[in-house]
């Protein structure tokens, strides 16, 4: 291999970070010594992590970033191929059981600067407003201890930051203001979906996507090459690294890649006194005042569980034993069926078209929470997978089925998920490269969640059937996204951490990533864990004006 | 010395005109008379804003329905038809003589027929997708506000040649009303139209440069300055407005330029021309505006009188 | 249906490559995908049986799966390339693969006489729908169940191997690599003229 080869060999070090706008490019990077006690170093470049970074470097504290994932250029590094791509995910070992076990790796998990969001399909949905009081306004699942109005702001600042494409008026929940940049033409899968809703009378509209409908700085413009969950070439995607990060090193934070952390230490007094880290083949220290933790729903739980010493010998921050419990995914069936007409729905990202129907709307449900549904646009080794898994074919009616690849359309939801405690991350006696126990998940759907799915197969099946296509069949197993284990409350009894972020027992702690949610919603999560992230920030500046931090 | 028209005079002056009345007074008493060699002058200028506009839809359909895949026959037409105005344009505008050109005259009307159709498929096209006459719909169904610039093309090619038509010491005239007036109404028109459809290009791209502002703020001032020297009686100098169509004339031109740069600052630049020249800013679109700009020149020409006056 | 043509006659994504749609990273892997071609990982023998594998799970119409495929799940072995999860019940992927293909041979010598490739191909068929349904009977698969291999391993990566050749892409009529180039057209029924061109009857 090359010696610029990111995944070997660090690129941000000595004082410079990849320019990732730029072919071969550099940004100057301020640097901390291991011994300089900074005021935050945050493990985890992803949504929560990035945005956090760039937040609190912006206010002024000296932040340290730490991330195990390589620091790619996309314009350089991201070749046009699902294959190659596997180098965003997250490959390292993972057990993944229960009766609906997971699929993790590429279908949720990412190990990149940036995080998962190096590879997400860009779809930003904000909550509905009475998700984050579901069990007092709904009568399901728990309160989250934040006000949906304060939420509200925190989104705007999220899309404008990733200068979303979205419709001019949203059809479903409260006002809120014009997406910065227009929504992009749709594909004929998306198109799909629209006759569908048109059919049913239910709104349907294009789909508030963070891929840029008009150039932006140094960032191209989608040319809808359909790549966008293998990474985007084109650095159309707007995502961490090539929004919240490089505002973060201007700010004069540090990022440091291929750097995993394996251990948060404690001094005796049970405050946070620095991290553990491997990089270039060595374990390392890092000081800090404040350590966050953003490693996402499953690599969060592992560090705190990892991290185990005598003044918290069941893991850190984990008084309440719910530490790796009440982890969540999204449901996410598709529905596929085949049409006359060429969709060829590898052009365009996946989901240019939604419905959050059943997200607003409550009655003729069986069941609690919501779904929305969009469009799709599997590329041929994602889509294999599904007709070898879901569809069980093999040999001659895999590869017939597979020629009449340009003829399918299919509608997939983000369904909300009940939490459950028996849904947990815990540590595997099995190691990894570094020498640290692997995580153990367990997963199975809740009785109302299989209710939900089957609400939702049954009615985006009637909507193919409506827009014109035939040999339809559903998904059975399907999930996306991670949420809970280390989930946010009012009472230390029952969660992890605090309303600013905080842990509850160890107060230089915090949490700042998708375990946070205490409940799922029917919507791609990373928009709230932005908001959440840059609401935390806010909170961090006002505790620290008080001295409190 | 002229005395002010009052307004319910040129209202009257405007029924009888509509009415067909070649004679309408009030309308025609306000604005000097030209001689032969003025008159063709004029409408030879009419005739190369007329070519430019035509090579502007030429070049935009032909890459626009290049785009749809030529899907429907009639998708022909455009660029067919703009081929011929842009012909009988560059023949008008090297034609010294002060007659009309019947064959030019016929395929001015058939252009503004051939754009006025176009409409009608494209407001058509529009509303059959999903979501009907939604702002989605208005960005990327076939475009309301393209053959605009082909019926413009066509209406001031019909009026160029009945500029030319003008008695020698006459007072130009088109369908009864005074060329000067119509001309200056009909251009400033035009530059709103094309403001309309140059505004909702640029909201879609979001505005996402300042200079995407200048052809929605720029035309609209000339527009105004236009219409208030149709609407007045005096046959007065206009620097101002004179200024500003040049100005616009200027402004056609660098968006051209602007639009060039704008593809290539798209993925692959001009490498990747297959794909950046279709989805990137339309490079043959800003010329509409110089093409306007020069009919608003000739309208000035009639409205202010001969040059050494 | 079965004898009808390709669906993409005269379609090849290869014809693309010095085009705009490819870049120079995605030139350097295909081309070295495209090099694969024997076994650095399998030993002779398993190699035999994966290629016999590989012609079940994606049988071509002229014979022999490309030998790219086979050659790519060994890849994938080599350098240990894992998927980042695995259920309980397998081991990790290489030792699963090891056991698995051992198994299946052990399977196949005690139905049939003869290891996995020396079967007819029906013979073939019905062993691999044992496999699946979970009827797999010899103690050669000790504590790893041989439908979990099956669905995991088996059919998932050589499926994903085989579609992530150029190969299976012209079959398919998909697009293949696009970057700097993307698309344009994007309606029902348009395709751009970097496209495959489907045959219509
Ligand atoms: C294919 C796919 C499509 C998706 N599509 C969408 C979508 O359309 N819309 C949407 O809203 N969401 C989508 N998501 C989900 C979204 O990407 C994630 O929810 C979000 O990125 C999670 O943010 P996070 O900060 O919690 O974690 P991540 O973004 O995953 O960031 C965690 C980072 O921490 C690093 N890390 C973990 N542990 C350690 C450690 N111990 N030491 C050092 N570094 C560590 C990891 O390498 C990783 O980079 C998608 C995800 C996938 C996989
Ligand atoms: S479709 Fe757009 S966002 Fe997706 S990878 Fe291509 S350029 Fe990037």
């Amino acid at each position: 291999m090359t010696e610029d080869d990111p995944t070997r060999v660090p690129r941000a070090k000595n004082g410079r970070a990849p320019d990732v706008l730029r072919v071969g490019g550099w940004v100057p990077m301020r640097c901390f010594a291991d011994d300089e006690q900074v005021d935050f170093v945050i493990v985890g470049t992803g949504a929560g992590g990035g945005t956090l970074s760039c937040k609190l470097s912006e206010y002024g504290f000296s932040v340290v970033a730490l991330d195990v994932g390589p620091y790619w250029r996309p314009l350089e590094d991201f070749a046009s191929d699902e294959h190659e791509q596997y180098k965003l995910y997250w490959t390292d070992e993972r057990i993944s059981g229960g009766e609906d076990a997971l699929e993790l790796g590429r279908n949720n998990s990412g190990q990149s600067v940036g995080g998962s969001m190096v590879h997400f399909a860009m779809v930003s949905l904000r909550f509905r407003p009475e998700w984050f009081k579901s069990r007092s306004l709904l009568g399901y699942g728990v309160d989250w201890p934040v006000d949906w109005r304060e939420m509200w702001g925190y989104y705007r600042e999220v899309e404008e930051n990733l200068c979303l494409a979205g419709p001019i008026k949203y059809p479903w929940g409260p006002p809120r203001p014009r997406y910065p940049y227009r929504p992009h033409e749709l594909n004929a899968a998306a198109k799909v979906l629209a006759r569908g809703c048109e059919k049913l009378g239910i709104k349907w509209c294009s789909t508030p996507i963070a891929t840029l409908s008009a150039p932006r700085g140094l960032a191209h413009p989608c040319v809808y090459r359909g790549f966008c969950i293998a990474g985007c070439s084109t650095n159309a995607k707007q995502s961490a690294i090539n929004t919240w990060l490089p505002r973060a090193l201007k700010a004069g934070a540090e990022i440091r890649d291929l750097a995993m952390v394996g251990r948060v230490e404690l001094d005796a007094n049970g405050r946070v006194r620095g991290v553990h880290y491997h990089r270039e083949g060595q374990w390392r220290f890092q000081r800090a005042r404040n350590v966050v933790v953003a490693g996402y729903a499953i690599e969060t739980p592992r560090l705190l569980l990892n991290s185990a010493c005598p003044q918290a010998p069941d893991g850190l921050a984990n008084s309440s034993g719910l530490v790796g419990k009440y982890l969540m995914a999204h449901c996410n069936q598709g529905v596929y069926g085949v049409f006359d007409d060429e969709i060829r729905w590898y052009k365009a990202p996946p989901s240019l078209s939604l419905t959050e129907h059943w997200n607003y709307t409550d009655e003729g449900k069986d069941f609690d929470g919501g779904y929305a549904y969009m469009s799709q646009g599997p590329l041929p080794v994602e889509w294999s997978g599904t007709q070898t898994g879901n569809h069980k074919l093999w040999g001659e009616s895999l590869l017939r089925d597979m020629e009449r690849y340009n003829h399918y359309a299919g509608l997939k939801i983000v369904g909300e998920c009940q939490a459950m405690e028996t849904n947990t991350v815990r540590l595997a006696d099995e190691k990894d490269r570094f020498g640290l126990p692997i995580a153990n998940v367990t997963f199975a759907h809740s009785d109302n969640d299989k209710k939900l799915i089957a609400h939702a197969k049954n009615f985006m099946r009637t909507a193919l059937e409506a827009a014109g296509g035939y040999d339809i069949w559903a998904e059975e197993t399907e999930t996306a996204h991670l949420m809970g284990t280390c989930r946010m409350g009012d009472d230390p009894r029952s969660s992890v951490v605090n309303p600013d972020g905080r842990t509850w027992d160890v107060p230089n702690l915090w949490i700042c990533d998708g375990s946070l949610f205490p409940t799922s919603g029917g919507v791609n999560p990373s928009l709230t864990i932005q908001a959440m992230a840059c609401r935390i920030a806010d909170r961090i500046k006002a505790l620290a004006a008080r001295a409190e931090v | 010395m002229r005395t002010r028209a009052r307004p319910a005079d040129r209202l009257r002056a405007l029924q009888d005109a509509l009415a067909g009345n070649a004679r309408s007074p009030a309308l025609l008493r306000s604005e000097p008379p030209v001689g032969a060699q003025e008159s063709a002058d004029v409408a030879r200028l009419l005739n190369a804003g007329c070519a430019i506009l035509a090579s502007s839809v030429l070049a935009d359909s032909s890459m626009e329905h290049y785009r749809g895949s030529f899907e429907n026959k009639a998708m022909f037409v455009p660029p067919i038809v703009s081929t011929l105005a842009l012909i009988a344009s560059l023949h008008g505008a090297s034609d010294r003589s002060a007659r009309a050109e019947r064959r030019r005259d016929a395929i001015y009307a058939l252009s503004a027929a051939a754009a006025a159709a176009g409409f009608g498929f494209h407001l058509y096209n529009v509303g059959k997708r999903d979501g009907g006459f939604c702002w989605e719909n208005f960005f990327y169904a076939a475009p309301i506000g393209a053959p605009w610039a082909l019926l413009l093309s066509g209406t001031l090619g019909v009026a160029a040649e009945r500029v030319r038509d003008t008695r020698p010491g006459g007072i130009p005239h088109i369908f009864g009303m005074a060329a000067g007036r119509l001309l200056a109404g009909l251009t400033s028109a035009g530059l709103l139209g094309t403001v309309g459809e140059v505004w909702l290009l640029h909201f879609r791209g979001a505005f996402q440069d300042p200079f995407m502002y200048l052809p929605v703020t720029l035309p609209p001032v000339g527009a105004g300055l236009l219409a208030s020297a149709a609407l007045s009686s005096k046959p007065k100098k206009r620097p101002l407005t004179r200024f500003w169509m040049k100005l616009v004339t200027v402004l056609g031109l660098a968006g051209m330029g602007f639009h060039i740069y704008g593809v290539h600052r798209n993925m692959g630049g001009w490498r990747n021309w297959s794909q950046n020249v279709l989805n990137g800013p339309p490079i043959p679109a800003p010329p509409s505006f110089t093409g306007l700009g020069l009919a608003g020149l000739a309208a000035l020409r009639l409205l202010e009188g001969p040059k050494n006056e | 249906m079965n004898n009808r043509g390709p669906r993409y006659p005269g379609y090849n994504v290869l014809d693309k490559r010095d085009t705009p749609s490819w870049n120079e990273i995605t030139r350097k892997v295909i081309d070295h995908r495209l090099t694969l071609d024997g076994p650095k990982f399998f030993t002779l023998e398993e190699w035999l049986t994966l290629r016999a594998l590989c012609d079940c799970i994606v049988p071509q119409r002229s014979g022999r799966a490309p030998v790219q495929c086979a050659a790519l799940v060994d890849h994938k072995m080599e350098l240990d390339q894992r998927d980042g999860f695995r259920p309980p019940s397998l081991p990790s992927q290489r030792e699963a693969w090891r056991r698995g293909i051992a198994a299946i041979n052990e399977e196949c010598r005690e139905r049939y006489g003869g290891a996995f490739h020396e079967l007819t191909g029906g013979q073939q068929d019905r062993l691999l729908r044992l496999l699946e349904e979970g009827e797999a009977s010899s103690p050669a698969w000790g504590d790893m169940p041989a439908k979990v291999f099956f669905k995991r391993r088996l059919v998932h990566d050589i499926a994903a191997a085989y579609y992530a050749l150029p190969h299976a892409w012209n079959e398919m009529g998909f697009g293949g690599p696009a970057s700097p180039r993307g698309y344009v057209r994007l309606d029902f029924n348009k395709r751009d003229r970097w496209e495959a061109i489907e045959q219509h009857d």
